[in-house]
């Protein structure tokens, strides 16, 4: 299957064997839109850097970029405005919305429910439009800086964010009227590509393909960062069989997912420090920190990061070009090139026509694989 | 308020880790404190040499609870002066396990977070390994111990040339398979600037590409 099918959400291959329509053997052959990103890394300073994380993945840039900045902020020793944190935070969940809807919107597709991708294209699109007043454009924000973010709220955000999430909370019941009373979908869906937790982490799985399976293990609380613990908030767990998690968790978890990051979006309005309706300017030392541009030879700086799709991580090393105004390596952890291989073995044993339902509900993303 | 791991749990359960591990021969392991934008966060930080690498990784596999390989990556440093090669692991202890199942009805394993202590409490890991200086750069797989470090040690292999010893089916995954044997883009040799020169910028078509010895031979 491959490079070019549907079930492949990008450009990839999956070498498989079949004994009549039972999956024997699989393989995943990756590669096809490898950039070469962190090559290219090596030959920009760190400020520009964030650009070519943004590109990472569409579907979910700002946890990209985010997760560079974290790593970038330990590697030059940067503390930053909590403020900043907390618009960040908002960023980031509204980000990991909007992606889990693109998610949704393609697995519906995959296996037989073609309306709910409009529906959550719908949706998207009131997302993409609060991340688009924060970063100015509409799929690669480039919104963090190193040391906080790039502008604050603007005017009269909050009151639109109210409105979008409260209506968008709304609108989840409608998808899970439409999934969880749709016959195609739960024959499709249920019962196939089962995962348990263990094996998963031994796997390098991690993210909401294991909190699927009855685990609430997330880096949001295991590695804390930002300001998470400020919130009122519980890793969504879904309650699987006791053969693990099949597609039908991995569907729950990530609308469960996306009532959580809403109900984060909203108490960080409310909590966030000065107010959701002061302004400061750009540059401000409320919204961004002074950062050094340098880091000498043999600094390093990493960050774990819970990106939509599992624990992304960046670790950097200090010390290139220019007296280390570049980093001398970026390497970059993306959750789906470990987790690819994994729902590759997953499907062994399934048949042929479940292939597409197994592989869409890990949420691949074959951009962040490559880089 | 929100679940959270007390940074002074981590502190402790980080400094225990590395007193356990640094009792091993060739391993050297202290509390690292990272800054991650307002908080502070402790992790453990290893050095290794090669031999020892491969008994360090059963140690923690076994006795610490460490369960999860987050990321291999290798650098090359031709200038340096103590080392030619790294490797560097980010290992994660996560302590995940299959939930429990009453009369056939799984519970969810809801953690709290303020009642873990000691090996139980997550931990970030990096252990880092210097290679001499040698042409074939290896060092011993773990693949066998944590199954996700079977495409991590791939990607380092295909990407700079750090070969891992042990590690069944090596072979090719970003870069094209029919990639010439020897060449590994992140090496140092291969530059993306030069002589005020830039590839990205300059010449993005490569039409003025030349091979690199150009004029020295006939």
């Amino acid at each position: 299957m491959g490079p070019q099918h549907p079930m492949t959400h990008g450009l990839w291959t999956l070498k498989i064997k079949v004994d009549g329509e039972t999956v024997v053997d699989t393989e995943p052959d990756l590669g096809y839109i490898h950039r070469g990103v962190e090559k290219i890394c090596e030959a920009r300073d760190f400020t520009q850097i964030t650009t070519y994380c943004d590109r990472l993945c569409y579907a979910s840039a700002n946890t990209w970029s985010h997760s560079y900045i974290y790593a970038a902020e330990d590697l030059l020793g940067v503390e930053v405005p909590e403020r900043a944190e907390y618009i960040r935070l908002i960023a980031v969940e509204l980000q990991r919305i909007a992606s889990h809807l693109m998610w949704l919107g393609a697995y519906g597709p995959d296996i037989g429910n073609l309306s709910i991708m409009v529906w959550c294209l719908r949706e998207r699109e009131m997302m993409m439009d609060l991340l688009q007043e924060l970063g100015g454009s509409r799929m690669h924000y480039n919104f963090p800086r190193i040391g906080g973010v790039k502008r604050d709220l603007p005017h009269g955000f909050s009151q639109r964010a109210q409105a979008k999430l409260k209506l968008f909370l709304n609108r989840i019941q409608e998808y899970e009227a439409l999934f969880d009373e749709s016959t195609v979908f739960l024959v499709r869906s249920q019962g196939v590509g089962y995962a348990k937790p263990e094996e998963m982490i031994n796997h390098g799985v991690s993210g909401p393909n294991v909190r699927a399976a009855g685990v609430d293990y997330d880096v949001r609380w295991a590695h804390p960062y930002s300001v998470y613990s400020e919130l009122d908030w519980q890793p969504s767990v879904e309650r699987s069989s006791i053969k693990g998690a099949d597609c039908y968790d991995r569907y729950r978890v990530r609308v469960e997912e996306m009532r959580m990051s809403a109900s984060m979006v909203l108490q960080a309005l409310d909590k966030i420090p000065g107010g959701s309706e002061t302004y400061h300017e750009p540059g401000d030392p409320k919204i961004i920190a002074k950062a050094p541009s340098r880091a000498p030879e043999g600094t390093y700086g990493s960050h774990h990061f819970e990106d939509s799709r599992g624990e992304s991580m960046f670790y950097l090393a200090g010390g290139g070009e220019g007296r280390g105004k570049m980093p001398y390596r970026v390497s970059i952890r993306s959750p789906m090139f470990i987790t690819i291989p994994y729902a590759a073995k997953c499907m062994i044993g399934y048949k042929v026509a479940d292939i597409p339902a197994i592989m869409g509900s890990f949420d691949p993303c074959i951009g962040e694989t490559d880089r | 308020m929100g679940k959270k791991i007390s940074a002074a749990a981590q502190q402790k359960a980080a400094e225990e880790l590395a007193e356990a591990i640094s009792s091993i021969d060739g391993v050297s392991a202290e509390l690292d404190s990272r800054s991650s934008g307002t908080q502070v966060r402790h992790t453990v930080s290893a050095t290794s040499t090669p031999d020892s690498w491969r008994e360090l990784a059963e140690t923690l596999a076994e006795y610490h609870g460490v369960d999860y390989c987050s990321m291999i990556t290798g650098i090359h440093w031709p200038e340096a002066n103590d080392k030619t090669w790294e490797v560097i692991y980010h290992l994660m202890r996560t302590g995940v396990t299959d939930p429990a199942a009453i009369e056939g009805v799984v519970q969810p394993n809801i953690t709290d977070a303020d009642a873990l202590i000691g090996a139980n409490v997550p931990m970030e890991i990096q252990i880092s390994i210097s290679l001499p200086d040698t042409r074939e750069p290896m060092v011993a797989s773990v693949q066998d111990i944590w199954v996700g470090a079977d495409w991590n040690e791939k990607e380092t292999w295909d990407l700079v040339g750090i070969d891992f010893e042990g590690h069944e089916g090596m072979r090719r995954v970003l870069n094209p398979h029919e990639t010439p044997v020897g060449y590994h883009p992140l090496q140092k040799q291969h530059k993306l600037r030069y002589h005020g020169f830039e590839e990205m910028y300059d010449d993005a078509q490569g039409f003025m590409r030349k091979p690199a010895d150009a004029g020295k031979i006939k």
